[in-house]
C-alpha cells in the first residue's frame, strides 16, 4: 500500500481513497485511519481519503481526536468520508444496534462537522439513496459515490444532491465538487480488457458474499446481489471504463460535466497482478490526466 | 526519536504516551520511519470498544511488519472491567472466531436489530505475529496479571514480581553515567529484561541516545563488560556524505 502511494504521487495523482469492511475473511481493511496514518506518513502531497469509514460503529469523540492529529500531522491532507454501513455482523460485532445506525450516524456527524469547522478534516459522505444524498447536499458535504452507480444513476442522484444543498440556503457558486469511484482500465488490446473486465467481474462476487444490494431508486432498478446476484454483476460490469485513453477522457468527461470533479480509479481487483496495477496507474497518469482539468484518484 | 532509538540500536519506542486517544496513530508513524526496532504501544483501557482497538492494533501490526508490543493501561477501569476487557482484545487478536459473553462485553452482541448476525466474528486481517506481546500497566495491572499472567511493567526494582518471564520495566534517567550505570544494574539484577527509558526533559536527545546505546546498554548486555571499550574514545566520522 505505501509503496503503491509512493507511486502514485510520483505520477501525479492527487488523491487515494480506502475503504472499509470488518471480519471478512480475505483481511479487508476494518480500520481506515490507522492506514491512512502509514500512506500519509510516506507520502508529502497525496490526499487520503476514507472511503467510506462506517461513523455509526465510532466512538465520534474519540474519532474526532484521531483524525485531527493526523491531519494536523500530515498538514491537512485527510479527507474524513463517512458512511452508515449495511452489514448486520459488523454492527453485532462493536455492539452497536443497526436500528441506531441513522441515529449514532447524524450524532456522529454533528461531532465531526463540530471539528471540520474549527480546521478539521474535510467530512466526505457516501450515500446512494435519495433521502441520504439529500441529506448530504442539505449539510453541505461532497458525496463520493459508489463504482457500481451506472452514470445516469450518478446523474440522478447529483441533481437531488444539489437540491439538498440549495434547499439548507446555500449558494450555487460555493457548491464543492462531488466524487465517483469509477471502474476504469486503459486497453486498445481485446484480451486485456477481458481480463480486466473479469477482475472487475470477480471484484463484485465479494459484494454478493457481503450481502451487499444497490436499492431501485427512480427509475433505475435493483441490482440486486442477493437474489439475482450473476445479473446484478453483470450490470455493475457494464458501468466499467475500458478503452484507448480517447474513449476513457470522453467518458471521465461526462463526469466532469455533470459536477462530478473527483473521480477515484477503482483499479486495486481480485485476480490482477501487481505488475498490471503499476502498468495500469503509469497508463492513466500519461495517457488520461493530463487531459482532464480536475483532480484524479485511485 | 523513533529513527534515533533505532540508530542507536535500541529494541523498541513506546509511542501513545502523549494522548492515548491518538496513541495508534502515533504508533504507526513511529512504525514508518523505522525498519527495525519494536513499536511498545500504549492503550488505554475503556476508551472504546475492544474490538475497535483490536482491528486498529491488527492493522497497526500488518504496518510494521510484526514489530507492535501492546502495552495496555487499566486507566479507569475497576480490576474485573480491565481483566475482561484485556481479555476480549486477546480472543479478537487471537487466530481463532471469539465468541465471548462476560459481565461488560457480549461478542458479538447478539442484538435482536441485528438478525443475521452471526455467533462468532473472526477479526480480520490477524495481527502480522503469530502472538503479540502483550504487557500490563495502570492501578490495575497487578490484579489483571493475576488471571492473565501477563508481564506487568515494573516501576522500582522492588517490585519485579515476575522475573522468570519476559519482565518489562520503565525507568527515568538522569544523564548523569555514574547513577544511570548503576540504576541500570539495579534493574539488571532485578530481573527485568526490557526497560523502557524516560528522559530527562530538555536533555540532548541525541547525547542521551548515545549514553544508553554506548554505556547503559552494553552493561546489562553482558555480564561483566569491559568497560575499557565503552570508556575508548569514540571512532572518528565519516568525513563524507552519510546518506
Amino acid at each position: 500500500m505505501r509503496e503503491l502511494a509512493v507511486l502514485m504521487e510520483g505520477l501525479g495523482y492527487d488523491e487515494l481513497w480506502l475503504s472499509e469492511h470488518h471480519f471478512f475473511y480475505d483481511g479487508y481493511c476494518p480500520a481506515l485511519l490507522p492506514a491512512a496514518a502509514s500512506v500519509l506518513s510516506v507520502t508529502e502531497r497525496l490526499r487520503v481519503g476514507t472511503g467510506m469509514l462506517l461513523l455509526p460503529m465510532y466512538d465520534p469523540r474519540r474519532l474526532v481526536s484521531v483524525a485531527t492529529d493526523l491531519s494536523t500531522r500530515s498538514g491537512g491532507r485527510l479527507d474524513l468520508g463517512v458512511g452508515m454501513g449495511y452489514r448486520d455482523i459488523e454492527f453485532d460485532g462493536h455492539g452497536v444496534s443497526r436500528k441506531q445506525r441513522l441515529p449514532r450516524m447524524l450524532k456522529g456527524l454533528e461531532v465531526l462537522e463540530e471539528a471540520q469547522a474549527t480546521g478539521g478534516a474535510p467530512v466526505w459522505m457516501g450515500a446512494q439513496l435519495i433521502e441520504p444524498v439529500k441529506r448530504a447536499g442539505q449539510r453541505g458535504h461532497p458525496i463520493l459515490f459508489s463504482a457500481a452507480l451506472p452514470f445516469e444513476r450518478c446523474r440522478t442522484l447529483t441533481k437531488v444532491w444539489e437540491e439538498g444543498w440549495a434547499e439548507a440556503g446555500r449558494p450555487a457558486a460555493t457548491r464543492p465538487a462531488l466524487g465517483a469511484l469509477r471502474n476504469i482500465w486503459l486497453t486498445e488490446d481485446a484480451k486485456e480488457r477481458e481480463a480486466a473486465r473479469d477482475w472487475v467481474r470477480a471484484s463484485y462476487v465479494q459484494y454478493a458474499g457481503l450481502g451487499w444490494t444497490l436499492p431501485a431508486v427512480g427509475d433505475h432498478q435493483v441490482q440486486d446481489y442477493a437474489e439475482d446476484t450473476d445479473k446484478a454483476i453483470a450490470d455493475t460490469v457494464e458501468t466499467t471504463i475500458t478503452g484507448s485513453a480517447e474513449e476513457c477522457i470522453r467518458q471521465l468527461r461526462m463526469f466532469d460535466e455533470i459536477g462530478i470533479k473527483h473521480v477515484a480509479f477503482r483499479l486495486i481487483l481480485d485476480g490482477e497482478p501487481r505488475a498490471a496495477l503499476e502498468s495500469q496507474l503509469r497508463r492513466l497518469a500519461e495517457r488520461v490526466m493530463p487531459h482532464l482539468r480536475e483532480r484524479v484518484a485511485a | 526519536m523513533a529513527r534515533l532509538a533505532e540508530g542507536h540500536g535500541l529494541f523498541g519506542v513506546l509511542a501513545g504516551t502523549a494522548n492515548p486517544l491518538t496513541a495508534v496513530t502515533a504508533a504507526v508513524y513511529a512504525s514508518t520511519a523505522t525498519d527495525f526496532v519494536r513499536i511498545i504501544t500504549r492503550v488505554q483501557l475503556g476508551l472504546e470498544h475492544p474490538v475497535t482497538i483490536a482491528e486498529e492494533l491488527a492493522i497497526l501490526d500488518n504496518v510494521n511488519n510484526g514489530r507492535t508490543v501492546i502495552l495496555a493501561d487499566t486507566g479507569e477501569l475497576d480490576a474485573d472491567d480491565a481483566s475482561e476487557e484485556v481479555e476480549v482484545l486477546r480472543e479478537a487478536l487471537g487466530n481463532r472466531p471469539i465468541q465471548h459473553d462476560g459481565p461488560r462485553w457480549k461478542v458479538p452482541a447478539g442484538l435482536p436489530a441485528n438478525p443475521t448476525a452471526t455467533k462468532s466474528i473472526a477479526v480480520t486481517p490477524k495481527p502480522a505475529q503469530l502472538e503479540i506481546p502483550f504487557w500490563l500497566t495502570g492501578i490495575r495491572a497487578h490484579d489483571v496479571s493475576e488471571n492473565s499472567h501477563l508481564p506487568v511493567v515494573a516501576r522500582e526494582p522492588s517490585s519485579v514480581s515476575n522475573p522468570g518471564a519476559v519482565q518489562p520495566a520503565i525507568a527515568r534517567i538522569s544523564g548523569e553515567l555514574k547513577q544511570d550505570r548503576e540504576r541500570a544494574a539495579a534493574w539488571a539484577a532485578a530481573g527485568v529484561t526490557h526497560l523502557l527509558i524516560e528522559l530527562p526533559r530538555d536533555g540532548d536527545e541525541a547525547a542521551l541516545m548515545t549514553l544508553i546505546s554506548r554505556h547503559l546498554a552494553p552493561e546489562v548486555g553482558m555480564p561483566n563488560f569491559p568497560r575499557v571499550m565503552s570508556q575508548s574514545r569514540a571512532p572518528l566520522p565519516w568525513p563524507g556524505d552519510r546518506g
